[in-house]
């Protein structure tokens, strides 16, 4: 058997999140912090639902994956020459969502 | 390298046969564009000394130089990729080289010479892009279907609205080759043309192409960040419509990230706009009638079709039926090849062994795109999951989310067709204008 790869700018495998899933990582945040999961480039966008969908299944129901893991910006990946020009306390305000 | 004036890097590279556009991070596999869409990481390339380009999101220009990020001796030939071979299921890192810090010290500075984090960007670095701070009473997130209809409802009951669109072109899935036929005229490209129609010279209508969103901040007031080429724009808003659809996904199965699979609206736009065909015999997997349709074109225009692959027991039947082995009832279950698909095995499940195998030059897979939930996640707005799609925003009938300010339509709160979207955008569109007149709503 080859790898199933989930995440593919991280090479994280199936057989990874099971076994973080087997030891203790139940929810995408765990699971991302644990096995790099939806850290890449891509930042989750090829990968989250393919995840979701494999809690979805060892949890019992799309009601027990619960949240996304946490959504900062940048959307996208983006030059820092784009934001450079913001003065340092002028950025727009951070606000926890 | 020969290349057509303003076409993608990605679908140029692709035509003049380029194979493997990089390699993976930690197991160096091979990766190539899947995507198509600036959001997978499979078309990485080093473009005139700047690391990491999105090649599908580049227009060619003569005398650019390309180069290829990872890999020794070098990405095409890996000797790298023999710890993919040498390694199973998977290397769990937690607990290697952790006998002692010094070990774990050297063994990181290995290892991320090993997985090659990259060069940085030759030549003096970019100036930084002027900022400029814009007030808006109305801002769209997205110039696809749903985006535009909204846009179009807003002009017709007098609301300015400022669309933010990231592609040069609006029109998004209303671009799409396999959904453009219809006898009646009412195809996506005949729909589309009525809304540039509609919306031409609309003085209520301020239409940014080629611009990204890449922030939402929430607060009293909501604050959206848009970059352009030449210029970053930090827009206030009084209220935010996403129509930012979704992302292209494919099957997930063993090799299912070989180059050579593309997701269909990749593959659509590859062989509708670019002329591009990456790889023969193709093979298409999935159910839906523009697949069906996808694969008549294709034999229509001389392209060899191996097989449609379907995972329903009973398809509909496609128009040119004998012109291709339609095969119902089985799902891809293995893709092997050494830097590109060679082989696709399939079987009636999953877990079931596998009792089919095509030659395979390019696969064309169907699976629903994940909705781009995100920006409305940054906003504070309710996300639930959903099997059938993914991650999607939570709205009601009116388009509206769980922040009072933001409105959202379309793909980005789950699987929805072609008309579904362009009535989401509508009603999204109605809710918001109502909300801004304290419920009356004007029409003209």
């Amino acid at each position: 058997m080859g790898k199933v790869i989930v995440c593919r700018c991280e090479d994280v495998t199936l057989e990874d999140l099971r076994q973080a899933f087997a030891a203790g990582h139940r929810d995408l945040e765990s699971l991302k912090r644990f096995t790099g999961l939806s850290t890449g480039f891509c930042q989750g966008k090829c990968c989250a639902a393919h995840a979701g969908r494999f809690l979805a299944e060892l949890r019992g129901g799309d009601d027990m994956v619960c949240d996304p893991t946490r959504t900062r910006p940048l959307l996208h990946p983006t030059p820092a020459a784009c934001f450079a020009a913001i003065a340092s306390g002028e950025a727009p305000d951070q606000e926890d969502a | 390298m020969p290349a057509r004036a303003g076409e993608p890097l990605a679908a140029a590279l692709l035509a003049a046969g380029v194979q493997v556009f990089g390699r993976s991070l930690k197991y160096h596999r091979p990766r190539g564009p899947y995507c198509l869409q600036g959001h997978c990481s499979g078309c990485l390339m080093r473009v005139d000394g700047i690391p990491n380009v999105r090649t599908c999101q580049t227009a060619v220009r003569a005398g650019m130089v390309v180069e290829r990020q990872r890999g020794w001796p070098s990405a095409s030939f890996d000797a790298f990729r023999a710890l993919d071979w040498l390694s199973g299921q998977g290397i769990d890192h937690h607990s290697m080289f952790t006998s002692s810090a010094a070990t774990n010290r050297l063994a990181a500075r290995f290892v991320r010479r090993l997985s090659g984090f990259g060069e940085l960007p030759a030549g003096e670095p970019r100036p930084p892009a002027p900022v400029e701070r814009w007030q808006r009473q109305v801002v769209v997130v997205g110039g696809g279907a749903a985006g535009l209809q909204a846009a179009r409802e807003l002009h017709r009951r007098g609301v300015r609205s400022t669309l933010f669109e990231r592609q040069e072109v609006a029109g998004g899935r209303l671009l799409d080759g396999s959904d453009s036929a219809g006898g009646d005229g009412q195809g996506s490209w005949a729909r589309l043309a009525e809304l540039h129609r509609q919306l031409e010279g609309s003085e209520n209508l301020e239409l940014l192409p080629g611009t990204t969103v890449v922030a939402v901040y929430p607060g009293d007031r909501l604050q959206v960040v848009a970059v352009q080429e030449r210029r970053t724009l930090v827009v206030e808003a009084e209220r935010l419509l996403l129509a930012c659809g979704d992302y292209e996904q494919v099957r997930l199965f063993e090799g299912s990230d070989l180059p050579g699979v593309f997701a269909v609206r990749a593959f659509d736009r590859l062989f509708y706009l670019h002329g591009v065909i990456p790889g023969e015999p193709v093979v298409l997997c999935g159910d839906s009638p523009r697949l069906l349709r996808l694969a008549g074109d294709l034999v229509a225009a001389g392209v060899e079709v191996a097989a449609l692959v379907s995972g329903a027991t009973r398809p509909p039947l496609p128009a040119g039926e004998g012109a291709f082995p339609l095969v119902p009832g089985r799902l891809p279950v293995r893709a092997s090849g050494g830097r590109w698909i060679e082989r696709l095995e399939i079987a009636p499940a999953p877990s079931e062994p596998a009792d089919g195998l095509f030659d395979c030059g390019c696969l064309v897979s169907e699976y629903p795109p994940a909705p781009a939930y995100e920006l409305a996640h940054h906003a504070g707005c309710r996300v639930d999951f959903d099997s059938a799609c993914g991650f999607r925003v939570v709205v009601d009938d009116g388009g509206r989310t769980s922040n009072a300010a933001v409105f959202a339509a379309g793909h980005c709160t789950g699987a929805m067709s072609l008309e579904q979207a362009l009535e989401a955008g509508r009603r999204a569109a109605t809710g918001m204008a109502e909300s801004l007149s304290g419920g009356s709503g004007r029409e003209d």
